[in-house]
């Protein structure tokens, strides 16, 4: 009995410790447990290497995310649904699906790769603002870093501008209760001064180190096809002869090498958004989507308009880099871009991983809009400068036929079919005035429903709704 | 001396034995209980006087005068209300309920042939709706509800509580539902309060079986049930019905009486009914041995189960094991302790596709090739084909149908086979889930005890999914292998001093103490591709590895809580409390919420004035009390839910010059100010027992307001983010509760009981700040719309209402698909204006039911007993969308769509998908279950030398009778979009009607 009485008087302690134990730890840390497996950024950005992470991950946000769900940002990935297959340059292979919308003009305001785009390039703007306003913690790289976030919120809103028109316009970090920034569409000219404004800053603070992170050159031809767009041809002049002039990029030998994954950022890349083929992550769609391995079977098909072009203008050396026919037996009669599909065979492994890098500026691009500058548009020119840049273009593409004087629409004729899914077309159809012409005689050849409101995207239905009102859509949707 | 002798004999009450009554010999501490049928034996003097009591009836004595066998028959006291009910850290007697908690004890919901324990539940509780079925298949979690959707949080669940800890809800796909002795659902917010941060959507407590002293019981029971699905008419678009259409039409339109091509070319393949192939049928089978049993001093309850459910979609299948052990121990009257330990496995392969997305195909299509089916295969395509092999519907591509050296084009879609497309893969939830509790209790003296325990839960979750070559069109590049692990666990500490004193007409019970939890989570995956062979499925079959990821997270919380019960001569009874919950979750000021609860009971029938020989119980009781949610489910999910209120940076990488660059991402619109989601709920309630307890009830009016709400709500995309966490607005909900009994029929071979439970519910959105009036849509490829508008229910369909179809001659080659239908449709113009805009939209319906019910009845005579339950919802709607797959295929340039050169009014024309077109009226009526059984009769039970015996035949949902306006195989199935679009009807599982025969004997 003794023995037992003692147990109970052990247990009794053991009851009262454990009850005591739990009262005693219920300090404020145990609420408040660390993240493990990520940063508070209250204190983050504290110092320039810290600051380069964000520098990084705008390019990250412009690679976008490698997933076939559209509610993850692509970022620049599916650029060409919006820009090369509202052309005559290609279309889907099927008919199928959303992105058929896009090259049939029958996009409603409720596409979901439309709007995808609009939020990843807000995303990207957003990621250069986190940048601007940290900038007070960078050192020697201060300069670089803000060359560097302005040319990137230029480049975004340079695009956004061209596709949607008049676009809200946040110059910092906005929150969602600030309805004023984030409905009010803002006049085009307004943006085009601050593209003008961050692009001159970037020209001046940014060297030519990179060629997938913004550069000086990347920035000089940017602002030129800025000045383009806006028919200051004296403007773009001065900044596409440095880049020229400078000898730190020239044309590759053979047209098709500027594509080999072998040979990414080589003498002509002067801008290109990076992927790579080893980690899902850091790859990208476009490379499987331009096959019948992607989700709508294949997007950016040629249709004969541009095989001819590219047969017949381009030549047999640029025609043979740029497409080639579906090697699936049941897609004979399909055919395929070829600049992006790795080593050309859709059939590699696994598509998802492609890696090829997308080009944003490259030198036959420069040369071109040299041609175009001098032009300034007038129906031609004879310029020695002009005709140098055009037949050293032509020279590579081995249509060495001298040049004498250059049409406008010769030079549009070589912009398609040097710089063939590219996402030029569409923009250099517009830049050249004949957008209304050229696509519309393009639609009634294919029994498509086209106006000029179509040259314009809508602004997506998502926006509209959660502005209530505030936001007007354009014209046609 | 006197002799002593052995007494046997059965207790009964209500015509059927008796469980659990005690036999007691008067003025000593001899005695017995009676066994699960209501037998007992004791060994007594034969002058001995037994005192033979029960919870719910009147005690009895008898004089044992020499006899050695005894029949008693208890009668029901008329408080039978005296029945014990866990209420949240303790138990109450259910007189002296002052809020609204409603007891569902085990009886025969363990024969219902159901592979998890929630959906047991369907019918029991007024208030409760369990929706049935998930969308990949069997063991999938339902929609549980309680009270409607009040906290609009994804998690708006209620907190599920095992043997007093509070675990994960994931932990009712992997209860034994032979251990559960009873569900207790707190329903009102007063007595759900004592579970303070986590009572916001009610709480949901089981009971599973303890050890009984006497003999050590061994029980087995075991059911098989047959499955199937029955063939939903209007989603069977044979093509012999597709010709007929096809001819009706060109007759009625003057045309040539000849079926195109096309069609033709259809019947020469073939007509095969897609539902018989993916809607497959299965077997349930359960297996479950228990033993239980136990002194005076130690009880314990063991027990192994097994489950395996096929489920009746084509590949999903469901294996659950269950081993359960749990001692109590009286160390002396002062101190006890006891242990439960419950792990649990489960293997679930799910159904890895939707079904919507398999019977879109169009019905001549084949499953596999066959002696007929390949002369008609493209040669110049497809030089491999053979018999055997998946058929596409490329394949039947250029057929010279007519010999004249014309190609005939049959494919709407390059899509693989669509049996292929769920065969080909294999996605499986590997579960084992460990659920234990240590407890201790000690006396101090007759008022003062304290108690501890030390519990909690961890599951270890392995995921695997495959997808071999011919899953997928795009072949052997889109294979690939995924293994996911996902470890979680979660400990309970808690204290707590208890007091308990009865004096005088005074009765107190009070409690006050501290808990401590802690959640830990870790994550982690790998994709494998690369695979050019389909023969090695795991990981290292894999040439790539393409993706990895993994995480870590924690969260805490810590609960201050307190309660006092008191009754005045059982007469007037109150209840206070107060609970204060720390969460990790929230900013630094913002970390704490004060949940309070009061409720006050009045038995009027105790009161000397009240004399009626009608009214033998009454009780009026008022409930108030407020609750919280800390429950975070964003869009992002994982790491911000559990550290929502801070900026947050995530580790990204970017390619730059060719290599791999470290990058921080933020993730989220930081929210210092996010704090506890509050509801508050006003619960007035009678309780009633009429005509000696031949009928009894209750009527519950209930209206709770949930406040600063934690959304995730949508913002512009021109701040980089797409969504915001916040504390928004308020939604109420109201409604009023029935549950009535009633004792119809009783004799002694004879008994007739009714049940009847319903509830109704109004919601609706009282403040929703900026964000009132947003449009959601949730799929932008069928982008329906949801409207958040203050003063309707949360997440309200929103459209254009349906004027009429477009006349076919209109339409680009009407029958191009079988069982196509024009895309679009002509809509009222509702503000008559003239033109078709965002102004003619309106609110079409709302996604939760006005009105829930059941009915059950139960039989019984002699040996025989039976039971079934109709149950059924009404004014509710769901988006079906499977309309839009079934008959608008794929969203084509040409075929089905109208001519844009002849159609009149195209201004007038929208999307189906954006009108009322597909919003249907989601009501049934049921027949849940029905359950026939015979119970051995002693004489034969003591031949075969069991204690107890019973056979039973049941059936789920023989009947079931959807909405005429409803094409979809089940209006139960919402597809998790979140609380504001909540509705979505797309794929999912089809209602299962099943047949059941089962034994369970003890010995």
């Amino acid at each position: 009995v003794n023995k037992k009485i003692k147990i109970m008087k052990y247990l009794k302690y053991i009851v009262l410790s454990v009850f005591s134990m739990t009262v005693s730890s219920c300090g404020e840390d145990f609420l408040s447990p660390k993240p493990i497996s990520s940063i508070t950024a209250d204190t983050f950005y504290s110092s320039e290497k810290e600051l380069e992470t964000a520098v990084i991950n705008m390019y990250d946000g412009i690679q976008g995310i490698n997933s076939t769900s559209n509610d993850d940002n692509h970022g620049v990935q599916e650029e060409y649904i919006l820009t090369e297959m509202r052309t005559d340059n290609s279309g889907t292979r099927s008919g199928e699906g959303e992105p058929a919308r896009l090259e049939s003009y029958s996009v409603e305001s409720t596409n979901s790769t439309v709007a995808n785009y609009y939020s990843s390039f807000y995303n990207i703007i957003f990621r250069a603002h986190v940048v601007l306003e940290n900038l007070g913690v960078a050192d020697s790289q201060r300069d670089r870093f803000e060359g560097e976030a302005k040319f990137v919120r230029a480049y975004a809103y340079f695009n956004l501008v061209r596709l949607f028109g008049e676009v809200p316009m946040p110059t910092s970090v906005v929150l969602q209760d600030n309805e004023g920034v984030l409905f009010t569409r803002i006049g085009t000219s307004t943006i085009y001064d601050l593209i003008v404004d961050d692009l001159t800053t970037a020209v001046a603070n940014l060297d030519n180190t990179y060629k997938t992170r913004a550069s000086q050159a990347a920035a000089q031809a940017l602002l030129a096809k800025v000045h383009l767009t806006l028919g200051e041809y004296n403007e773009a002049l001065p900044l596409l002869e440095p880049v020229i002039s400078s000898m730190e990029f020239d044309l590759e030998e053979n047209f098709e090498d500027i594509y080999e994954i072998s040979n990414e950022r080589n003498e002509e890349i002067i801008f290109a958004i990076g992927y790579d083929g080893v980690n899902q992550t850091d790859s990208q769609l476009f490379s499987a989507e331009m096959t019948a391995n992607g989700r709508t079977s294949g997007l950016n098909y040629l249709p004969q308009n541009m095989i001819s072009a590219l047969e017949n203008i381009g030549g047999a050396e640029r025609a043979a880099a740029s497409y080639q026919e579906d090697p699936k037996p049941q897609y004979a009669g399909f055919f395929q871009t070829k600049k992006f599909i790795p080593n050309g065979n859709p059939e590699a492994s696994d598509p998802t991983i492609g890696g090829n890098d997308w080009i944003v500026l490259r030198y036959a691009d420069v040369l071109l809009m040299h041609v175009e500058a001098i032009m300034a548009g007038n129906p031609s020119t004879s310029d020695g400068g002009a005709i140098a840049s055009f037949q050293k273009v032509r020279d590579r593409a081995g249509l060495t036929d001298l040049v004498t004087t250059i049409t406008a629409q010769e030079l549009l004729d070589e912009r398609r079919v040097e710089l063939a899914f590219e996402n030029h077309r569409f923009f250099d159809l517009i830049r050249f005035g004949v957008a209304e012409t050229v696509l519309g005689d393009w639609a009634d050849d294919q029994g498509y429903n086209f106006s000029v409101t179509d040259l314009l995207l809508p602004i997506p239905q998502r926006e509209i709704n959660l502005s209530k009102g505030q936001l007007d859509q354009n014209p046609g949707y | 001396v006197i002799a002593q002798s052995t007494v046997s004999g059965k207790v009964t009450g209500e015509g059927e034995g008796l469980p659990g009554a005690t036999i007691r010999v008067q003025g000593t501490l001899v005695g017995t209980v009676t066994d699960i049928d209501g037998n007992f034996s004791i060994s007594v003097a034969s002058d001995a006087i037994l005192e033979i009591s029960s919870v719910g009836f009147t005690t009895q004595v008898v004089p044992v005068n020499g006899q050695t066998r005894i029949d008693i028959t208890l009668n029901i006291d008329v408080s039978q209300l005296e029945e014990v009910v866990v209420i949240g850290y303790g138990t109450q007697k259910k007189s002296h309920l002052t809020g609204a908690i409603s007891k569902v004890t085990n009886k025969k919901l363990d024969q219902i042939a159901l592979s998890r324990a929630d959906e047991a539940l369907i019918g029991q509780v007024a208030g409760v709706t369990v929706a049935q079925t998930g969308e990949d298949g069997v063991g999938s979690d339902p929609t549980l509800r309680v009270r409607g959707v009040g906290s609009i949080t994804a998690g708006a669940g209620p907190l599920l509580v095992i043997d007093g800890v509070a675990v994960s809800s994931d932990f009712f796909g992997s209860v034994d539902m032979n251990d559960v002795e009873s569900f207790e659902v707190l329903k009102d917010a007063a007595s759900a309060a004592i579970f303070g941060s986590r009572g916001g959507n009610g709480v949901i407590m089981i009971t599973t079986k303890q050890g009984v002293e006497g003999r050590t019981k061994f029980t087995y029971s075991t059911f098989t049930g047959f499955q199937d699905v029955k063939n939903n008419p209007d989603y069977n678009m044979s093509v012999a019905e597709h010709a007929n259409r096809e001819m009706a039409y060109n007759e009625a339109m003057g045309n040539t009486p000849l079926l195109s091509d096309r069609t033709r070319y259809k019947q020469l393949i073939g007509d095969q009914n897609w539902q018989d192939v993916i809607f497959d049928g299965g077997v349930i089978t359960s297996h479950s041995l228990s033993v239980r049993g136990g002194s005076a001093k130690t009880k314990f309850s063991t027990s192994l189960s097994y489950l395996h459910d096929e489920g009746v979609l084509l590949t999903d299948d469901f294996k659950k094991y269950n081993l359960k052990a749990k001692i109590d121990h009286k160390v002396s009257d002062k101190f006890s302790f006891g242990i439960t330990v419950n792990p649990s496995y489960t293997n679930r392969r799910r159904f890895d596709g939707s079904t919507h997305d398999i019977l879109r195909q169009e019905a001549w299509l084949p499953v596999y090739l066959d002696a007929n089916t390949i002369q008609y295969v493209d040669r110049v395509a497809y030089p491999d084909a053979q018999i055997g092999d998946y058929a596409v519907q490329t394949m039947f591509n250029n057929y010279d149908l007519n010999g004249d050296g014309g190609e005939v084009d049959i494919s709407g879609t390059s899509n693989t086979n669509p049996a292929a497309k769920v065969l080909e893969k294999e996605y499986r939830d590997f579960k084992f889930k460990v659920f234990g509790k240590f407890y201790a209790n000690y006396k101090i003296n007759d008022d003062f005890s304290v108690s501890t325990s030390i519990g909690g839960d961890m599951q270890d979750t392995e995921r695997t999914r495959w997808q071999g070559s011919e899953a997928d069109r795009r072949g052997s590049s889109r294979s690939f292998s995924y293994f996911q692990n996902s470890k979680d666990v979660h400990t309970v500490m808690d204290g707590f001093v208890n007091y308990d004193r009865d004096f005088g007409n005074h009765s107190i019970s009070a409690t006050a103490g501290v808990a401590r939890e802690t959640f830990r989570n870790e994550y982690s995956d790998v994709t494998g591709s690369g695979f050019e062979f389909d023969y090695i499925e795991t990981l290292n079959g894999a040439t790539v590895i393409s993706g990895a990821d993994g995480y870590n997270r924690e969260k805490t919380l810590l609960s201050f809580i307190s309660r006092v019960n008191y009754a005045f001569s059982d007469k007037y009874l109150a209840s206070v409390s107060l609970r204060r919950d720390g969460s990790s979750v929230f900013g630094d000021n913002k970390k704490y919420g004060m949940f309070p609860a009061v409720s006050i009971g009045w038995r009027v029938t105790e009161e000397d004035f009240f004399n009626s020989n009608i009214v033998n119980d009454l009780k009026i009781r008022v409930s108030y009390g407020v609750t919280g949610n800390d429950n975070i489910n964003s869009d992002y999910g994982n790491i911000l839910d559990w550290y929502a209120y801070s900026a947050l940076l995530e580790a990204e990488s970017a390619i730059t010059e060719g290599a791999v660059s470290a990058a921080f991402n933020p993730i989220n619109i930081a929210n210092p100010d996010l704090q506890w989601e509050r509801s508050f709920e006003f619960n007035p309630a009678i309780d009633f027992g009429l005509f000696e307890g031949r009928i009894s009830g209750s009527v519950d009016y209930y209206k709770r307001t949930s406040e600063k709400l934690l959304l995730e709500i949508p913002v512009s995309g021109v701040t980089g983010f797409n969504e915001a966490l916040v504390n928004i607005g308020e939604v109420v909900n109201k409604g009023i509760e029935i549950e009535l009994r009633t004792n119809n029929m009783r004799t002694n071979n004879f008994s007739w009981t009714t049940t009847f439970l319903a509830a109704n519910n109004n919601n609706e959105l009282t403040n929703f700040a900026d964000a009132s009036g947003q449009i959601l849509s949730v799929d932008s490829k069928r982008p329906g719309e949801w409207i958040n508008l203050v003063g309707n229910p949360i997440s309200s369909f929103y459209g254009f209402v349906v004027d009429k179809e477009i006349p076919l001659e209109y339409i680009n080659d009407p029958f191009s698909t079988v069982g196509g239908k024009a895309q679009h449709v002509y809509v009222k113009d509702l503000n008559g204006d003239g033109l078709i805009d965002g102004d003619d939209r309106t609110i079409l319906g709302s996604p939760y039911p006005k009105l829930t019910w059941s009915v059950t009845n139960e039989f019984r005579y002699k040996s025989f007993d039976m039971s079934f339950m109709f149950q059924g919802r009404h004014g509710v709607s769901v988006r079906n969308i499977a309309d839009e797959y079934m008959y608008n295929f794929f969203e084509s340039t040409s075929s089905q769509q109208f001519n844009p050169a002849t159609t009149p009014d195209q201004g007038f024309l929208k999307r189906k998908v954006l009108t009322n077109s597909i919003i249907q009226d989601g009501s049934y009526v049921a027949l849940r279950n029905i359950n026939i059984g015979y119970t051995l009769s002693n004489a034969a039970l003591e031949k075969v030398r069991l204690y107890n015996a019973r056979v039973f035949v049941s059936g789920q949902n023989l009947l079931y009778i959807k909405s005429s306006d409803y094409s979809g195989f089940n209006p139960e199935t919402i597809r998790d979009e979140g609380p504001l679009a909540y509705g979505y009807n797309r794929g999912g599982s089809p209602i299962a009607r099943k047949i059941t025969i089962g034994v369970s004997v003890d010995f």
